[in-house]
This record gives C-alpha cells, structure tokens and sequence, in this order.
C-alpha cells in the first residue's frame, strides 16, 4: 500500500497541515448519538470498525513524515517531553518490538525488519523508508541504538505513547514519549498512579467510571488489545496542545469568531489503544491523534450536525475541562448552518463515499 | 501480535521424576509464538474422554522465547484430572489447543530486591524469573524447599544460577522462614509458591514480621480464567433455551444460537451488555453493578457472570 | 482546602504507631510542634519506644519518651541521612512524618528512593498549609506559596495554583492564568495560609 505522504506540511506556525479527502472520510468521528457523556468506551481493538483508521492495530496515514518532524521539534526544545523510569528497561524493548513487528508486518513498502533471531541478543536491523532509517542494532543493548530503544521507536510513530507499571492492584505512568497532548503534563504525572493521573477528570469518579476501567485493565490480555476513543478541540491543527507550551498556543483560543471557527477550530480525536506487553507485563498506551477542522468535518452532513448537537448540550464541567469556555458559542453559531433537525442514525459512519465541496 | 487461541504441539516430553513430566511445546504450523514474560502461565485444553479439562501452568521457558514453550507438570496422585491425562496420555506430536499465555504472577519492576521461596513444583514460575533477573541485573535469592530425593530435579535449569539454596527436611536442612523474613531490608519482595500450606504458613510469618502486604505475592491461578460449570439459560423473548458449556461465556454460548446481544469490552467492565434477570441466581463476576444491584439479583452481565445454581431466565 | 474533588490530592492522618511494624522512626518538623504536642505524641508512641527513634528537625524542643532521639539542622540532612543510610532499613520499619506538605513529602520522597513503600509510610499534615508549585512552563518550584495565583519564581508568570498534586515533585501544578488574555489576572486571594 503506498500512502501519498505530505512531507512539508507544518503543525505550527504557518499551519499548513491539511486534510485530503480520503483523510477527511477515514476520520474517525467519535459520535455515535447526539448526546456525548464520559462512560468506559473500551472494546477489542479488532482490525476493522466503522472508520479505516481500525484496519491497522497501529494506523499510518498521509501525515506521518511531518507528525514526526514536529515531534522532534518538540523533543529538541524540550527533552522531558519524554521520561522513562529505571525499571522499564524490559517494556521499553517490549514497545520496540511491538511496533516494528506490527509496522513491518502491515506496511510492507514503508518498513521492514530483518531479524537473525528473536531473543535479546539477537541482530535486528530496522529499514523506515519515509524518514529513510536503516539501523542495526542488538535486541535487548541500548548501547546499540542512537538513543533508549523507547525513545527510538516512537520517535519514528505518528502519535503519544505512555507505558504503565501493573503493581499493588493498580498501574502506574513510569514512561511516556508524549508531544501531542491535549493539555497534561508528562514530566508533572510521570510515577502516578491510575486515579492521580486522572485526578483533575470531573465526573467521572464519581459515576465509577475509572474504578471500572481500572479493574478491566488490570485483567487486560496479552493478544487481546482494546481501545477507545477520546476526543477534545484545537483552535487550529497544533499537536503540541501541552501546558508547557500553553502561553504559545492560549491566545489562540481568543481568536475565534463565528466567521473563521469552520477554519480555525479543529475537533480532535484520539485512538487510544491499550496492550499488554510480553515480556514486563506492563501495559502500552499509545494514543493517536486525529485533527479535522469543523469546516471540513461539516462536508459529511451527518458529522456536521452531530456536533453541533454534541457540543450544544455538553455538561458544562466537561466544556470547562476541556477548555472550550472562550470560544463554544462562537463554534456552535458557525455549526448551527449545519444542523437542519432531522433525525441523525445512530452510529459514527460518515454515511457518504465523496465529499460535499470545499 | 494478535490473537487469543494457540495451536501447540507436543515436540518433547520426558520424565524428570518419578511425579514430575516435562513438556516442550511448538507452534503446530511451525511458525512462532507469541512471547510470555516472567511468571506467566498457559491455559492448555486436555480433551479427555469424559470431559475437557482447562488446565494452567508455569512457563519456565526463558521469558521472550518465541520456538517453543516448556511446562513441567506434577502427576498429583488422587487426580483424575489434567494432570493425569498429561501423565499418560500425551505423547510427542500431539497437537493441543492453548490459551496465550497470560499472567498473574508477574515480579515486581520497582522491587529493590527479590526474595522467593519455593515448595517443590512451586518452582516453576521462579525458573523464568530468573532469566528475567540476570536480564536486569537484579538483587534476588532463591529458596526451594522440597523433599531430599528431589534436590537435584531441577539442576538444568539451576546450573551456574547464584543466589539459590536448597532445603529439606533434615536437620541444618530446613529453611528457618521466620529468621529469613526478619532480615530483609527495606524495597525486597516476597513471592511465595508452593503447597498450600506452606503459602499460608509464609504469608503469617512475612505479616507477623511486619512485611507490607504489597509486597507479598502468592502464585494462584484461577482468578483470570473464564468458565465454570455448565448451566442452562432460557432466553425469554426469543423464547430459546441454550446450554452454557464450562468453557464458554453466557454471553458466548448466546452469540453460538445466533440470539443478537449487545456488548463491547466483553470483560464486565462497560456495563454495555447488562440484561434484566427474570429468574434464577446469577454469580456476579462483572466489575460493574453496584453491590445494591447485586442485591436485588435482577440484573446480570452474560459476557463474564454465570449461574450460580440451576437455570437463568433473561430478557433477551 | 486540605480535601478536594481532584483525587490527586492526598489525604493525611494522625500518627499512630503500626503495631504489626520492628523498628518505628518519628520524624518531626521543629516548626509545626505546638506546645504540648511532643508529649502527646510521646504517649501516643508508647508502646512502641523501645523500638523507636525520633528525629527532631530544627529544633531545640524536648523529646523526653520518644525514644532514641537525634536533633538534624534541616530538612536537607534528612534526605541526606536517608541517601547514605548506613543502617540498613528493614521490610517491617515504619516511617512516621509530621510536617507541612513539602516537608512531608521530601521526606517521603527519599524514603521512597532507598524502598520505603507507601504502606510504611505514615503522613501527618502539620503547621502551615503553604505549597510548594510547580511551574508548567519553565518546571522552576516556587516555594511557600500561599495565594491563589503566584508569581513564578522561574518565568515570573502569573500562575494559578491547581489542587492536581504530585507525590514525586512533592508540589501543586501552576499553571498560567491570563494565557488565553494576556493581563487579565483574576483577584488574588490569600487561600493556603
Ligand atoms: C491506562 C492508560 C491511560 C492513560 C496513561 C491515561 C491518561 C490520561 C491523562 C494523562 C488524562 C488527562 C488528565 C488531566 O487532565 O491531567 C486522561 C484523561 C481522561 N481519561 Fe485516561 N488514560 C488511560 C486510560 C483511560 C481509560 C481506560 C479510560 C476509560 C474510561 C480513560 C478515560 C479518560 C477520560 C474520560 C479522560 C478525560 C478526557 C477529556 O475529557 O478530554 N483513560 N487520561
Ligand atoms: S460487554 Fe462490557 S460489561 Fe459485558
């Protein structure tokens, strides 16, 4: 499968990050009823779905080689943006692995990985066609790599990795590659457990749904990947929504008006799957990052005026939360062009194979 | 790395007890298996002529490797069970359907130090452990306490592994637990496999010495496993009656009749596949009613809860 | 505001001896000992004096019945004595704080790094109820804050004090208030006198 990459768009500055057509109608809407409320959205992440970005356990799509290149910005002006604790080493080899089999295995023309054997020890060399890689190095001796083998291999993945810890009935953030966040400090929660991570969620404690998913995970199986979609909005396409680069990007937020929000404010919507690791029992969590700006969203009519219905009757601590406050109304005057009241069916297909025009 | 079923094959068994067999076991296509950490089990399906048994043992495999699996099962004597049929029954080229391996019993990554104390077979999970500690360099002492004519069983796997010491019941032989609890330093970890017995004579003595109870761990499988006895439901709108096999979910043996339920995480969590109960006691396994909705009994998850006694009637 | 809905804030308890521990360590920041407290705890740790030590960290004040007890200048020699421990501690010691927050939790902190687990660690919120923050932006600690917005000791931004606590920097997460309209800095309020 050859994928058309966009190799020069840019995720700041100019912002000339733009969807094509077929990434418009592969995006993987979060929506499936008009009404949007925290629950445990985990199912098995299966190779299909209502969206092609489930075809592949680790989706590659048109922004890879420019996701990349902002990610090493990002890590170049701050290095903490990636934090492992000692004791990770082994799931740190785990993540390698995980991720240059699955690549390898489903995108042939992009990667490949030749290996002289499968223990630790053993030479792998690594082919990445697009970033044009080729590395040999000894599986389970950082010393062979350029940097620690977590840092190496997400370094070469669209999106945000965090590895937890599985002890004392509870698991724990001790490693993350994290420069797409919607708004967490890595470096602030890195050591924490389940519920002081999600310390700052409202709601949803109270409702039980971390007690929940929190017992679901601790059972999570090897080969029994899930996942789950989480979603929130950017004013324009930034990955590096962090609050160590809040005072960059904050402004941003007062710039919105009903006459440039179908530009400006992109919803954002993260795959998060979860995996059990083989070798440190640790469990993965990579979490990829969707950007769509409402305007493009809107030429699926039915994605348009789901969100409208979405955002105009979200709980206002999750509009808080999720720091929509300053610029919801202006978003939702934008959208109500795209709303006719007519029943939506149930469910996140786009329901269309082409696009209404730009 | 996908998938929840293993087809193995027999490639070597032998005797390396009298009560003790060794199995090595590949993937029956020739192709490679997915790799298992320390202190993982495999659930393995023994299809005897009366029943299956669904069975789980230690790895002892190096932890990573992906040619083969290897078990040691210990014939227990009074059983008809799994292990029997593993003792007379298997033989080299037997193909066997396997869970992928899952894991209960896992070291813990933050421990300063590793203590662990064996009773006989209860070695098994330790003999991967130690793979993965001379992987990390980690701090660890090894005590396997069994009878004197089985010291040596266990030399393969033993040999040129600092840090383990033998003992069995003979004067200057026997393990003074209580000495050995008391002189731990700060950070260690204790795990505890062996008779049950011993377990629960070790887990006294490590709380009686003050151990913290996260950091005492006892091998016991069972918890992670799906299945239970056989039931029968009788799904009262479709106006169908299903058997519930042991080795199949409520929820399974429903999707198996073509009866459409709704469902996602299938593991009790998300609350997504809940159906009113009309009649019958359910064994609650889910994570999610509140213990107020267990109480009125009305409700039930299919995709993890069973019958407790008898025959469930549901909405379905 | 010692409790909040962010679950990240920890909750604290009165010191009592763990029965089930072997050797029992009190530790005591000098400022937060009110008349008579000492004594108290005294009666509340007899039963396990023979087996306790205290250490009294800036201060000249007594400590008749808490066993052995040893006078550190600061809080920098207790995470000294724990870095270089040359007694070694044992699985079943127990750990006894009282202090403010970011005494309790320096401590706590090089406690944890030579193994201590959380279980063998008993926190005792004391004194003032001022926070360490940690600046998002620049990550510089800014000590003693008892405002609801702080000037960063760092990047001199206006940051708003969140109640999201972290057990490893031992400090609040400051976040900048007026990002979104630059000068528009809410009134500031005395809140962790
Ligand atoms: C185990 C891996 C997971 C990690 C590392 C993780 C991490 C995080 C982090 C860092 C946040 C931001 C908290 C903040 O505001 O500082 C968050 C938010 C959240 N998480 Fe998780 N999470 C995990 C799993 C889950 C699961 C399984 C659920 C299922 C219910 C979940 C539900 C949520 C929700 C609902 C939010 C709020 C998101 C929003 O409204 O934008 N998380 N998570
Ligand atoms: S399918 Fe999620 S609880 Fe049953």
């Amino acid at each position: 499968m050859s994928i058309a990459f966009k190799p020069e768009e840019t995720f700041r500055g100019d912002y000339s990050y733009r969807n094509s057509d077929a990434a418009v109608l592969r995006f993987p809407f979060p929506f499936p009823e008009d009404r949007y409320m925290y629950s445990v959205n985990i199912e098995p992440h299966v190779r299909s779905g209502p969206s092609d970005v489930f075809l592949r356990p680790f989706d590659v799509d048109e922004h890879y080689i420019a996701e990349c290149r902002d990610k090493a910005i990002t890590l170049e002006r701050d290095p903490g943006r990636c934090q492992v604790l000692p004791h990770m080493m082994m799931a740190q080899w785990d993540t390698l692995e995980l991720l240059m089999e699955n690549l390898s295995a489903d995108y042939p023309e992009q990667f490949s990985l030749i290996k002289e054997g499968d223990d630790f020890g053993s030479r792998w060399t690594w082919i990445n066609r697009p970033l044009g890689i080729e590395q040999s190095f000894i599986f389970g001796n950082a010393e062979t790599l350029p940097c620690e083998p977590f840092e190496y291999i997400t370094r070469q993945a669209q999106g945000d990795f965090a590895i937890c810890d599985q002890r004392d009935d509870n698991l724990f953030m001790d490693a993350g590659m994290v420069t797409s966040q919607a708004d967490w400090s890595l470096e602030f929660d890195v050591g924490m457990s389940f519920m002081e991570w999600h310390g700052p969620v409202p709601l949803a404690h109270q409702t039980g749904v971390f007690e929940r998913a929190l017992k679901y995970l601790l059972m999570l199986r090897l080969g029994q990947p899930v996942r789950r979609l989480n979603w929130t909005m950017s004013i324009n396409p930034r990955l590096d929504t962090s609050p160590e680069s809040y005072p960059e990007w904050g402004p941003d937020r007062a710039s919105v008006t009903p006459e440039n929000a179908g530009q400006k404010v992109h919803l954002r919507v993260e795959l998060q799957t979860l995996w059990r690791l083989p070798r440190s029992n640790a469990i993965l969590f990579p979490i990829r990052c969707y950007l769509a700006s409402l305007e493009d969203l809107a030429r699926v009519p039915k994605w348009g005026a789901r969100l409208h219905r979405v955002l105009s009757s979200l709980p206002p601590q999750l509009v808080e939360y999720k720091g929509l406050t300053r610029y919801l109304p202006a978003a939702l005057e934008w959208l109500a062009q795209h709303d006719d009241g007519r029943e939506l069916p149930v469910g996140t297909e786009a329901g269309v194979s082409t696009l209404a025009p730009r | 790395m996908i998938g929840e079923t293993l087809t193995l094959k027999v490639a070597a068994a032998s005797a390396i007890s009298p009560s003790l067999r060794h199995l090595r076991l590949v993937a029956a296509d020739g192709g490679k298996l997915p790799p298992a950490a320390a202190g993982a089990h495999l659930q393995l399906v023994l299809k005897g002529a009366t029943r299956t048994h669904r069975n789980a043992y230690s790895l002892i495999s190096r932890p990573g490797a992906r040619d083969a699996y290897e078990i040691i099962v210990r014939r227990v004597p009074s059983s008809r069970g799994g292990s029997a049929f593993i003792h007379e029954q298997i033989k080299v080229g037997d193909v066997l359907e396997a869970g992928w391996p899952g894991n209960l019993f896992a070291p813990v990554r933050t421990a300063r130090r590793h203590l662990m104390i064996a009773g006989g077979i209860g070695i098994t999970p330790f003999l991967s452990y130690l793979a993965d500690f001379a992987f990390g360099g980690a701090d660890y002492a090894l005590h396997l306490c069994c009878r004197e004519d089985e010291q040596h069983v266990f030399d393969p796997w033993l040999a040129g592994k600092s840090g383990v010491s033998v003992h069995w019941d003979a004067d200057g032989r026997r393990l003074d637990i209580p000495a050995l609890l008391a002189a731990q330093p700060v950070g260690t970890h204790l795990y505890v496999c062996g008779p049950a017995a011993m377990n629960d004579e070790v887990l006294e003595l490590a709380a009686a010495a003050g151990w913290p109870a996260s950091h005492v761990h006892c091998e016991h499988f069972g918890s992670a496993l799906s299945g239970g006895e056989a039931f029968r439901a009788f799904l009262a709108k479709s106006g169908v009656e299903v058997s519930v096999g042991e080795d199949e979910s409520l929820l399974e043996a429903i999707e198996r009749i073509g009866v459409k339920a709704p469902c996602l995480c299938r593991g009790g969590a998300c609350g997504v596949c809940v159906t009113p109960l009309l009649d019958g006691e359910a064994d609650h396994r889910d994570h999610y009613l509140s213990a107020a909705e267990r109480e009125t009994g009305r409700l039930i998850l299919p995709c993890v809860s069973r019958a407790r006694s008898g025959r469930l009637v549901l909405d379905l | 505001m010692l409790h909040s809905d962010i679950k990240s804030r920890p909750t604290y308890t009165q010191l009592e001896p763990d029965l089930s521990g072997s050797q029992h360590l009190l530790i005591v920041e000098g400022d937060t000992v009110l008349p008579g407290r000492l004594d108290s705890l005294a009666g509340t740790f007899a039963p396990v004096e023979e087996n306790l030590h205290t250490w009294l960290v800036g201060t000249q004040a007594g400590g008749l019945g808490l066993g052995k007890v040893w006078r550190l200048p600061e809080v920098a020699d207790v995470v000294d004595a724990f870095a270089c421990a040359t007694r070694g501690y044992g699985i079943g010691d127990r750990l006894y704080v009282q202090g403010t927050e970011p005494f309790l939790w320096s401590v706590a902190k090089a406690a944890a790094i030579i193994g201590f687990s959380a279980e063998q660690i008993h926190l005792h919120h004391a004194g003032s109820l001022r926070r360490r923050v940690w600046c998002t932006h620049c990550h510089t600690v800014t000590e003693n804050v008892t405002t609801s917005i702080a000037s960063c000791a760092g990047c001199h931004r206006h940051l708003l004090v969140r109640d999201h606590f972290s057990r490893r920097l031992g400090a609040f997460m400051g976040v900048m208030v007026d990002a979104e309209a630059p000068g528009e800095v809410p009134a500031v309020e005395e809140s962790f006198a």
